[in-house]
């Protein structure tokens, strides 16, 4: 697959960067400065990145952003790596895991075609009781991710007990929401840290080609990139910390575990919380949805616009919300030929303007379809859709067969809550937010006192809700930890006010419902 | 829902849900079990799923070689993998005092034809290729000992017993009880009340306590929090059991992979705390890894707590009490439930089915503390 060398808007540089090489599977690879794994792999035409964990079924790239097991992939010897998040350096070596001989041919694969029941290890390998430790030894065989090195490591241990830094306001997650949080935080006065899980921040903004609309003071008009640098910049001035590479593991015993660099472990002591932890995309249930080629959309964009890899010749596209639409056109920009854009609603779900768009450019949106099978060996080489009635169920007759490699899931998103859960949250479902949601009220402070949320973590909705919604938590946790003023409180109001106007509108009436929902729950 | 029941079985886990399998097996009709949550919400699905024969003392060692021997016919018997994998225990000492406990017990093991062998440090490294040796002045490994996937135990039993008649009722909790004449006449749940016509069995783990309560019985059993995590999972590299005694450290593999294992804190205080803690994560990455090194590169994947229901001496509780008739007790395990209800499930159903066990359960009997409590006021007296 090749690179994008030419886009409208993005220019990869790729004469002036440095190329590397790695092997994979013993196979030379050649990437650039800036690729991780996945993204070399990808533009060097290699799908296949790991084989599933029982059946061996090909897996490669889903989410491109470290949320999901797709394509963890053995590193120097270090097993359980993620592809798509694992920078390369010269001379890596890079092996898939569990596989004979390597992931694209894998002898192993011989058991998804036996098509074996769920759950057959419960119900098979009883007995006799001579042969049981012969099928372990077959369990251990075909099962797992990797081995460890079987050399013993010296260890010395730091002295004393995990290092811990206090401070006013923590924010968990570094994308639109999470900056302006802290960056609201640190400007009431508190002392605020955020802490990132990527290598920079921005989050989903990074990876936005498009111009905003919205609200001047959010940067309407500019692309989704570049508010992301100014955004960061402004949050330098602002004062609050930031700790990029550093995941919050979990809400342990009062205080945050955090872990830089996969490596150094530390607690966060906190007064009040901001949780800004996003979403991740949903999958659908289809035949085959696990084929290489089947992506979440953002990760298609990660793919074309953080790394400049043309993510197929021809894309279908499963969802017509905004996101949907909008990469239909992103996908144009990059030299990709879109198929249709499929939706199962009798009617479109984005705006009006993106669709007018991408239709004026030839590409077709068909309501009222869904997938039924994604059709391919190793990768997609084509789609089986399908009409549906009115209650959604599947018109017999009407598949049709659509030849594309790439099949983009943009059927959006649900919240990630898990951090919230583990503080006690009372947690409610509320479809229109996108599922499970942490209750909160108008200044975003959850059941749990102290503990805020903002953006996609608190219900599915956009980046420059997702700004305003931040910077409301941001001024409250503030406010709560005993930091800001009077004039911080007013500002407050005054967002809340922004924040409603921002959603008086067909689009944002659903996100309404659902706040309402939730404080009724 | 049943509206009446011969044996009602309270709380879902190991003692649960194979004591409604063996009563069934031996003929007893209306089992009704009832689970607050859903099958091994507790203790027996939370815990490390070790079952071992390397006990100290003699009645223990017996037991355990009788529940092994269950264990090891359980998945043909419940038509039902229980995934035992007999990879053995192997237990480090790193003292004297550690080595001759050690010493001791494969004397006793012996004698009772349990196989434990003495290991030195490096015939230890042959059993775990990782293990650090430095510091380990010996070993004992019996190969019968094993791990097995708590979930599917309980499965298995629950299924089996369903299939011989058995009902087993989930989200259903029970709340209170109806007392005439020192007999529970029923139950009261929250989906109304089941009258009993003959017993009442408190398998509640950690929660007994508070469930004996409400009728009137006031056991010894004190809970507390016991964490445990799980790694990525990887090809087998840990294949027994690992103990390291110097700590009260425990790791070994799943049949799926993950690294499993836990360590007891000391300094934990009874309570019902279910949160993950720090303090946990410190002492257990630091013993593990001093044990088997490679671990340091090795992702912690999640972290959770169950609760032992601890007595005073360690053991469980099981058979009826004085205050109520006809409410059995099987609980107290004292974190070796998983690895003790086959055995003890087999008993107690003996005992409500013939009225008599095939082996004495005397010597769990709830009075054993009650005239201990005597001696120990006397003591405070004199």
């Amino acid at each position: 697959m090749p690179r994008i060398r030419e886009h409208p808007i993005l220019d990869f540089k790729w004469s002036e960067r440095k190329k590397i090489k790695f092997t994979f599977d013993s196979e030379e690879i050649i990437g650039y400065d800036g690729d991780t794994i996945a993204s070399a792999l990808y533009a060097s035409g290699k799908r296949v990145i790991r084989r599933s964990f029982k059946y061996h079924r090909p897996r490669g790239l889903f989410c491109g952003i470290g949320q999901c097991s797709s394509c963890l992939v053995k590193v120097n010897g270090i097993p359980n790596q993620k592809a798509c998040v694992t920078p390369i350096e010269e001379g890596m070596v890079v092996e898939s895991q569990g596989s004979i001989p390597s992931a694209e041919r894998d002898l192993l694969s011989l058991l998804d075609a036996l098509e074996l029941k769920h759950g057959i290890q419960y119900e098979k390998f009883l007995g006799p009781k001579f042969l049981r430790p012969l099928y372990f030894k077959l369990f251990n065989f075909v099962l797992g991710s990797g081995n460890v090195k079987e050399e013993v490591p010296k260890v010395k241990f730091s002295e004393g007990y995990y290092p811990e830094k206090e401070v006013d306001v923590l924010v968990i997650g570094g994308g639109p929401a999470g900056i302006c949080a802290a960056k609201a935080s640190a400007e009431c006065g508190a002392r605020t840290l955020l802490v990132e899980e990527r290598d920079r921040i921005g989050g989903e903004l990074l990876k936005q080609t498009h111009k905003f609309f919205g609200s001047r003071r959010y940067y309407s008009g500019m692309r989704g990139f570049r508010i992301a640098d100014v955004l960061s910049k402004e949050l330098e001035k602002s004062g609050a910390e930031v700790m990029v590479n550093t995941l919050a593991i979990g809400y342990l015993d009062g205080k945050i575990g955090v872990c830089r660099d996969e490596r150094e472990f530390s607690l966060v002591k906190p007064k009040c919380i901001v949780v800004s932890t996003g979403a991740t995309e949903r999958t659908l249930m289809f035949e085959n949805n696990d084929l290489p080629g089947v992506m979440g959309a953002g990760g298609v964009q990660t793919l074309m616009h953080l790394y400049g890899v043309k993510p197929g010749e021809e894309a279908l596209i499963v969802g017509s919300g905004n996101v949907g639409l909008i990469l239909a056109y992103q996908l144009l920009q990059a030299g990709v030929e879109v198929k249709a854009v499929i939706e199962i609603l009798p009617k479109i779900g984005g705006y009006f303007v993106h669709a007018a768009k991408i239709r004026r450019m030839g590409v077709e949106i068909l309501t009222s379809h869904t997938i039924k099978r994604a059709v391919g060996r190793k990768e997609v080489e084509g789609a089986e859709i399908v009409k549906v009635d009115e209650n959604l169920r599947e018109i017999e007759g009407s598949e049709r067969f659509i030849e594309c490699d790439l099949i983009c899931l943009a059927v959006g998103m649900s919240p990630n809550i898990e951090i919230l859960r583990q503080m006690g949250c009372e947690v409610v479902y509320i479809p229109e937010l996108g599922g499970f949601v942490a209750k909160h009220d108008e200044n975003m402070e959850t059941s749990r006192a102290g503990v805020f949320v903002a953006g996609d973590s608190s219900g599915i909705e956009e980046a420059t809700t997702a700004m305003i919604e931040g910077e409301i938590a941001g001024i409250s946790a503030a406010l709560k930890s005993g930091k800001g003023r009077k004039e911080h409180e007013e500002r407050r109001e005054k967002l809340k006010m922004l924040l409603e106007e921002m959603r008086d509108n067909p689009f944002g009436e659903r996100v309404v419902i659902g706040k309402k929902k939730m404080w009724g729950a | 829902m049943e509206r009446e029941a011969n044996v009602l079985i309270i709380g879902g886990g190991v003692s649960g849900t194979g004591l409604a399998y063996n009563l069934a097996k031996l003929g007893v009709e209306g089992i009704v079990l009832l689970e607050r949550n859903y099958l091994g919400s507790g203790a027996s699905g939370r815990c490390g799923g070790g079952a071992r024969q390397q006990w100290t003392t003699e009645e223990n060692v017996k037991f355990m070689k009788k529940s092994i021997e269950i264990l090891e016919r359980l998945p043909q018997e419940l038509k039902f993998n229980i995934l035992f994998r007999q990879s053995g225990y192997l237990f480090l000492a790193r003292d004297e005092e550690q080595l001759n406990l050690l010493k001791e017990n494969v004397r006793l093991h012996r004698k009772l034809g349990v196989e434990t062998r003495f290991l030195d440090a490096e015939e230890a490294r042959e059993i775990v290729p990782v293990l650090n040796t430095e510091g380990i002045l010996g070993a004992t490994y019996n190969p019968k000992d094993g791990v097995l996937f708590p979930f599917a135990l309980v499965w298995g039993y629950a299924k089996a017993a369903k299939r011989l008649g058995a009902k087993i009722y989930l989200h259903t909790e029970a709340r209170g009880f109806k007392i005439e004449n020192g007999r529970i006449k029923s139950v009261f749940t929250d989906k109304g009340e089941i009258k009993v016509k003959e017993w009442v069995v408190n398998a509640a783990g950690a929660y007994s306590k508070e469930l004996a309560r409400k009728a009137g019985v006031e056991l010894p059993n004190k809970p507390y929090r016991h964490e445990i995590m799980v790694t990525e999972p990887l090809k087998l590299f840990i294949k027994p059991m690992v103990v390291d005694l110097s700590n009260g450290l425990y790791m070994t593999q799943t049949s799926r992979g993950e690294v499993i294992g836990g360590i007891g804190d000391p300094e934990e205080e009874s309570s019902y705390n279910l949160e993950s803690g720090h303090k946990f994560l410190y002492l257990f990455s630091r013993a593990a890894i001093r044990v088997i090194p490679i671990l340091k590169e090795i992702r912690l994947m999640r972290q959770w707590a169950g609760l032992y229901d601890t007595t005073p001496d360690k053991n469980p509780i099981l058979g009826p009490v004085d205050e109520v008739e006809n409410f059995l007790q099987i609980n107290g395990y004292s974190g070796h439930g998983l690895m003790m209800a086959p055995y003890a499930t087999q008993l107690l159903a003996e005992l409500i089915a013939y009225g008599k066990p095939s082996e004495s359960i005397e010597r769990f009997s709830i009075r054993r503390f009650r005239e201990g409590e005597i001696k120990a006021e006397k003591a405070v007296i004199g």
